[in-house]
C-alpha cells in the first residue's frame, strides 16, 4: 500500500477529453436509423386533455408518428414521470408533456410540433403553496394516485421519515405526507429561554442549471433487449424504473449512463421512460433532447419552501428549544418530497434540549420536484442560520463562539434520534474563526459586512462494488458502474493505485453499463467516493492478494513478506529481490500461464454515514441606492475526511459555495399567479457566472471518516448547503436590514432597505 | 429551436437590399443577435432573410466636426475605434464594453440594434444624450431623423419598410466636454433594469434614460427625470424601483460625466 500517494493533487482523468472535445456525450453518439423526437408540452397548468389533433403534424414531410399517451407500452397505472411520460387525461403542469413527435430529422421533428394541436378543458390550477393547504382549495391532481411509486429518496441521503404526524391540523388533499421529529418539550423549554427568536422564512423553486440538457437515445436489440443511452447519474436506478414503466424484466433492459454534462440531483430517470416508450412503440431508435427551454418547463428542479422557526436560548448562548413548521411545495411530484430531510436538517449541526419539527409535503400545479444538490438543505440553513446571526447579537456573542458552544460532536443524539457518528462540526468553526476575514470583521468601510453561517449533510450509503483488473502491460483498469459526476472516477484511481501499489497514472477508470458493471448505486447523496470508493479499495486489495500470490512463487518468499511500490513487488527489506506486477501480469496472462488473473472484486456496505460539515464567511458590499450586492470575498471550511485529491476537493468546496451564491442572489424558478412559467429562459433565470463569482479561500479540514476508504468520505453536497445564510448575515451586518426571502435580488434588496429607513436617507 | 423554413438572399449593394426588402414578410438580417434568437423560437418567421451584413457601411471616422458610425459597426470594431478615445464620448465605450458578451459584440451592430429598438437596450440612451441623428436611405430617397424622433415604442421605429439606416451621426462635443453611462443590469439578460446618460460641457447638459419606459428618450428635468413617464414594470423589477433607479442612475451619470470632463485623453 503506498498511502503517500493519497492527498497530492491531481487532475481530473476526463479533463482533457473534455477540454479538446473529445468526449462523447448522450447526444453525440451515431445509431443506424435513428428518429428524432419533440415533444408538446402542455400550455395549461391544470386542465383535462379534450383532444390531441395530429392530421397536420402526421402531414409534414419527414414526420414518422404522432405519440400520445396511449400510444405507449405502459405497464403500470401511476402518475408519476415513468409511469405517465405523457399525460393521460389530466395535466398537471404547465410544461407536462403531452405528446411526442417523432421525425426522420430534427427539424422534421420540429416542423411537426408545430402543427399539433391540444385541446384542454380548464381545471382550477393551485399555484400558491400555502393556499393548497387550505381545507376546500382546489386539488392539484384530481385522478388518484395508484401506490408503488418509485424509490427515488432514498438515493439522496440516510434519512428516515421520522414519525408520521398524528396532529388533528385541518389541512386540504393536496397536503401529501406530515412528519413530525418531537423530543422533550420544546414549547416549554422555548418557555424557559432568555431569548427567543422567530421568523418565516421563504425560498424559491430553484433550477439545477446543468450545461447540458437532458438526453436520452433508446432503441431495441434484434434480441429484443431495449437499450438505452442516456445522461443520468444512476443507470441502475434507470433500469428499475424502465423495468417498472414497461413490465419487461430487468435482465431485458441495458442502461448505459453516458458522460455527464452536469446533473446536480436533476438526472434520475426523468425523460428515459418517454424516449424508451416511443422505441418500443415505433421499433426504431429514438432520440429525445431537450431544448434548454423544455429543460426550464419539463423537468424536474427543487421545491419552494416556507419555514417558520423559533428557536431559543441561555444567556450564556447554550440552545434550548426549537420548533419549525416547513412546508414544502411538490410540485407535481406525488410520490415524494424533501419535508423529511428538511425537517432533520432544520436543526443544524448543534445539541437541542427540545425539538418539535414538523415537515408538510404539498403538491400544487408546478413541476415534479426534483433533487437538487443536498435537495432540502439549504433551505432549512438559511431559515436557521439566519436566526442563529440574530440570536448571537440579542445575546451580544460572537456567532462562531456560541455555534461552537452547542456543535455537535460523536455520540450527540440528534433530532433523528440517532447519535451522530464521527463528524468535524467543532474542528470546521474553530478553523473558519482563524481567518482573517472573520479577525478583521469590525474594521470595514460602510456599506460593506462580514457574515458567517454552518451547515452540514447527513451523507448516504448504499451497498456498492468495483472491480481492479491488471493488463499485460501492468497497468489497471477498475471498473464500477458509478456514473462519473464531480471527479469520482479520479478520486477511484488514485484510491487503487494506493491500495494496490501502483503509480495512479498507470490506472484508468471505466464506468460500465448495467450489462457489464458491478452493482453501484446512483451518484448522488454525496455517498460515491465513501461506498463505491471503499469497494474499489477493497478490490485493488483483493488484486493485490493474486499479485503477492504470483509473485510469491516466483521470488519464493512467503506473501507477508512482499510488499508492492509503484508497480513492483519487492521483498520488505531486501528491495532488489523483486519483479514488476507487468511482468507477473505476462505471466499470467497466456495460454498455459500459471497464475490467476491479477484481478480483484471489492464491495462495500456501510450501516454507518459520514457527515461532512462546511461552514462560510461572506464579504460583501452593499448599495443602498440601487439594491445591488456585491460578493467580494468568499471562505468556506469544510470537514472532507480526507482529501483523496485536493485540487478535486477545493473544486467541490468552490462549486458548492458557487451554487450557495446562486441560491444567495440570483435564483428563482417564479410562476405567475395563473401557474405559467415566467423564467423559462438564461434571459430571465439567473446564475452566479464567472464575473460575478469572488475569490473563494477553502479551508480543507481532515476529520478521518472511520468506514471510508482513507479516511475519505462524501463532499459533493455539504458546501452548498449554507453558503446562502453566509451571504444574507453579511448583507445584515453591512446594513442592519434582515432579509427572509431567497433570492436577494437588487429590487428585493432595495425594497426591503427601503422599509427599514426612512425615505431621506435613501 | 431551428427555424421555421425560411429563403435567405445576401444583397449586393443597398438598392439591391431595398428591392429584396420590397417582399412584404423579408426582414433585414445584419449581425443576427437579435432576429435569429426570435427566429429560432419561431416567434418571428420571415419569408426571406436579406442579408446586408457585407454591404459597405461599416467603419467608424470623424469628419466635419462629427462622428460617423457606420451601421454594420460591429460593438468590438466600435470599442477598437480610436476615434472614440476622447472624454467626450466615453459614454459610448461604457456602455459598449457591457454589451452582451464577446461573441455578441463580435457579431451585434449598432445599426441592427437601433433598428430593434428594445425598449431596454443601453445604446440608444447614450446617442440620444450625445444628440446623434440617423441618415435612412429608401426608394423614396435619403432623409434624416434625429434619433429623439426615431424611437416610436417597444420594437417601433420611424423606419418604413423598405428603409435602411446608412449612417448614424453624432455631432463631436466641443472640448471639455465629458459623457458617461451607467445602468443596473437584469442580472440573467444583462438588458439595463434602467440606464442613465449623460453629456455634460460646455454646450451644457443632456440627459438620456433607457430600460424604464416603452423607448429610451431624453431627460427635460434633470431634478425629476421621470416627470409623468408611463414607467415599465414587471415582476423582476416593479415600476416603483425602476423609477428610483432611473433618478438615482441620472445622478450618478452626471457626477461621473463631470468627472470625464477633466480628463485628457
Amino acid at each position: 500500500m503506498s498511502e503517500a500517494l493519497i492527498g497530492v493533487a491531481r487532475p481530473r482523468i476526463d479533463a482533457p477529453d473534455k477540454v479538446t472535445g473529445a468526449t462523447r456525450f448522450a447526444a453525440d453518439g451515431y445509431v443506424h436509423g435513428l428518429l428524432h423526437a419533440r415533444p408538446i408540452l402542455s400550455t395549461e397548468p391544470h386542465a383535462r386533455i379534450r383532444q390531441v389533433d395530429r392530421e397536420a403534424a402526421l402531414s409534414v414531410p419527414g414526420v414518422v408518428a404522432v405519440l400520445v399517451a396511449a400510444d405507449l407500452p405502459m405497464a403500470t397505472s401511476g402518475t408519476d414521470r415513468t409511469a405517465e411520460p405523457l399525460a393521460r387525461e389530466e395535466v398537471v403542469f404547465a410544461g407536462q408533456p403531452v405528446a411526442l413527435v417523432v421525425a426522420e430529422t430534427e427539424a422534421a421533428a420540429e416542423d411537426g410540433a408545430e402543427a399539433v394541436v391540444v385541446e384542454y378543458e380548464s381545471l382550477p390550477a393551485v399555484v400558491g403553496l400555502e393556499d393548497a393547504m387550505v381545507p376546500g382549495a382546489p386539488l392539484a391532481r384530481l385522478v388518484e394516485e395508484d401506490e408503488g411509486g418509485g424509490d427515488l429518496e432514498s438515493i439522496h441521503a440516510g434519512v428516515d421519515e421520522g414519525e408520521q404526524d398524528a396532529d388533528e391540523e385541518q389541512l386540504s388533499g393536496n397536503v401529501l405526507d406530515t412528519v413530525n421529529r418531537r423530543s422533550g418539550n420544546a414549547a416549554a423549554a422555548l418557555e424557559a429561554s432568555d431569548v427567543v427568536l422567530s421568523g418565516t422564512f421563504r425560498t424559491p423553486w430553484v433550477y439545477q442549471a446543468y450545461i447540458e440538457p437532458q438526453v436520452a437515445t433508446a432503441w431495441l436489440e434484434p434480441s429484443g433487449t431495449l437499450v438505452v443511452s442516456t445522461s443520468t447519474q444512476g443507470s441502475f436506478v434507470t433500469r428499475s424504473e424502465l423495468a417498472r414503466a414497461f413490465g419487461l424484466p430487468l435482465e431485458r433492459i441495458r442502461v448505459i449512463a453516458e458522460p455527464l454534462g452536469g446533473a446536480f440531483g436533476g438526472k434520475f430517470a426523468l425523460i428515459e421512460p418517454l424516449a424508451a416508450g416511443a422505441a418500443l412503440a415505433l421499433r426504431r431508435p429514438v432520440r429525445l433532447v431537450l431544448t434548454r427551454g423544455d429543460d426550464f418547463q419539463a423537468t424536474n428542479p427543487v421545491s419552494a419552501q416556507v419555514t417558520d422557526l423559533r428557536v431559543g436560548a441561555r444567556k450564556d448562548g447554550t440552545f434550548t428549544g426549537i420548533e419549525a413548521r416547513m412546508l414544502v411545495d411538490r410540485g407535481s411530484n406525488a410520490g415524494w418530497g424533501v419535508e423529511g430531510i428538511t425537517s432533520l436538517l432544520v436543526a443544524g449541526p448543534y445539541r437541542w434540549d427540545a425539538h418539535d419539527l414538523r415537515g408538510y409535503g404539498v403538491q400544487t400545479n408546478r413541476f415534479p420536484f426534483g433533487a437538487y444538490r443536498a435537495p432540502g438543505a439549504p433551505t432549512a440553513a438559511f431559515a436557521l442560520e439566519s436566526l442563529l446571526d440574530e440570536l448571537a447579537v440579542a445575546l451580544d456573542l460572537d456567532p462562531i463562539e456560541m455555534r461552537l458552544r452547542n456543535a455537535v460532536v460523536e455520540g450527540d443524539v440528534g433530532v433523528s434520534g440517532n447519535p451522530f457518528p464521527t463528524i468535524g462540526a467543532v474542528e470546521v468553526l474553530e478553523r473558519l474563526r482563524e481567518h482573517s476575514l472573520w479577525r478583521d470583521r469590525e474594521s470595514l468601510p460602510a456599506g460593506e459586512g462580514v457574515g458567517m453561517a454552518a451547515g452540514y449533510w447527513p451523507g448516504g450509503n448504499e451497498p456498492a462494488a468495483a472491480v481492479c483488473r491488471v493488463d499485460a502491460d501492468g497497468t489497471m483498469t477498475v471498473v464500477t458502474s458509478a456514473a462519473d459526476m464531480s471527479g469520482v472516477n479520479t478520486g477511484f484511481a488514485v484510491i487503487a493505485a494506493a491500495a494496490f501499489g501502483l503509480e495512479p497514472e498507470k490506472v484508468r477508470v471505466v464506468s460500465a453499463d448495467t450489462a457489464t458493471g458491478p452493482y453501484a448505486g446512483a451518484s448522488g447523496g454525496s455517498k460515491v467516493t465513501y461506498t463505491v470508493g471503499k469497494a474499489v479499495e477493497g478490490a485493488a486489495r483483493a488484486a493485490r492478494v493474486k499479485v503477492l500470490a504470483a509473485a510469491s512463487q516466483e521470488l519464493e518468499i512467503a506473501p507477508d513478506d512482499l510488499e508492492v511500490i509503484d508497480g513492483v513487488v519487492r521483498a520488505v527489506g531486501a528491495p532488489d529481490r523483486s519483479i514488476t506486477v507487468e511482468e507477473l501480469a505476462r505471466k499470467a496472462l497466456r495460454f498455459g500461464g500459471r497464475y490467476e488473473p491479477i484481478e480483484g472484486h471489492g464491495g462495500s456496505a456501510q450501516t454507518v454515514g459520514a457527515p461532512s460539515v462546511a461552514a462560510h464567511l461572506s464579504h460583501v458590499r452593499v448599495d443602498r441606492e440601487t439594491g445591488e450586492v456585491e460578493l467580494l470575498r468568499h471562505v468556506i471550511a469544510q470537514d472532507v475526511g480526507r482529501a483523496l485529491n485536493p485540487a478535486l476537493v477545493e473544486g467541490q468546496m468552490r462549486g458548492g459555495a458557487t451554487q450557495g451564491m446562486g441560491w444567495a442572489l440570483f435564483e428563482q424558478l417564479d410562476h405567475d399567479e395563473s401557474g405559467q412559467l415566467l423564467t423559462g429562459s438564461f434571459l430571465d433565470y439567473s446564475i452566479p457566472v464567472a464575473d460575478r463569482v469572488p475569490e473563494i479561500d477553502t479551508l480543507i479540514v481532515e476529520v478521518p471518516a472511520p468506514d471510508g476508504p482513507f479516511g475519505a468520505k462524501g463532499i459533493g453536497e455539504a458546501p452548498v448547503v449554507a453558503a446562502a445564510p453566509a451571504i444574507v448575515n453579511a448583507v445584515a451586518a453591512a446594513t442592519g436590514t434582515r432579509m427572509r426571502e431567497l433570492p436577494l435580488t437588487p429590487p428585493h434588496v432595495w425594497a426591503a432597505l427601503a422599509e427599514s429607513k426612512p425615505e431621506d436617507d435613501l | 429551436m431551428i427555424p421555421a423554413p425560411v429563403r435567405y438572399a445576401r444583397a449586393t449593394d443597398i438598392d439591391d437590399a431595398l428591392a429584396l426588402l420590397a417582399e412584404p414578410d423579408a426582414k433585414a438580417l445584419a449581425g443576427g443577435q437579435s432576429l435569429l434568437p426570435v427566429m429560432k423560437l419561431r416567434i418571428a418567421r420571415p419569408s426571406l432573410v436579406v442579408d446586408i451584413s457585407r454591404l459597405d457601411l461599416q467603419g467608424v471616422d470623424v469628419r466635419g466636426g462629427e462622428l460617423h458610425i457606420g451601421p454594420l459597426t460591429t460593438w468590438d470594431d466600435l470599442l477598437r475605434a480610436e476615434e472614440l478615445r476622447r472624454p467626450a464620448l466615453s459614454a459610448m465605450a461604457e456602455c459598449a464594453e457591457g454589451i452582451g458578451d464577446l461573441q455578441v459584440r463580435n457579431r451585434g451592430t449598432v445599426g441592427g440594434s437601433l433598428a430593434h429598438a428594445d425598449p431596454a437596450s443601453d445604446m440608444p440612451a447614450v446617442l440620444l444624450a450625445l444628440g446623434a441623428a440617423v441618415s435612412l436611405h429608401s426608394p423614396n430617397g435619403d432623409r434624416v431623423v434625429r434619433l429623439a424622433d426615431f424611437f416610436i415604442g417597444p420594437f417601433m421605429t420611424a423606419l418604413l419598410a423598405q428603409e435602411l439606416i446608412t449612417d448614424v451621426v453624432v455631432p463631436l462635443p466641443k472640448p471639455g466636454s465629458g459623457s458617461a453611462y451607467v445602468s443596473v443590469e437584469h442580472p440573467a439578460s444583462g438588458f439595463a433594469l434602467a440606464g442613465a446618460a449623460a453629456s455634460v460641457g460646455p454646450d451644457g447638459e443632456r440627459v438620456a434614460v433607457t430600460g424604464i419606459a416603452g423607448r429610451p428618450f431624453l431627460v427635460s428635468d434633470h431634478d425629476d427625470p421621470v416627470g409623468g413617464t408611463d414607467v415599465f414594470g414587471d415582476r423582476f423589477a416593479p415600476a416603483d424601483y425602476r423609477r428610483r433607479l432611473a433618478i438615482v442612475l441620472v445622478e450618478r451619470a452626471l457626477e461621473r460625466a463631470a468627472a470625464h470632463t477633466a480628463e485628457d485623453w
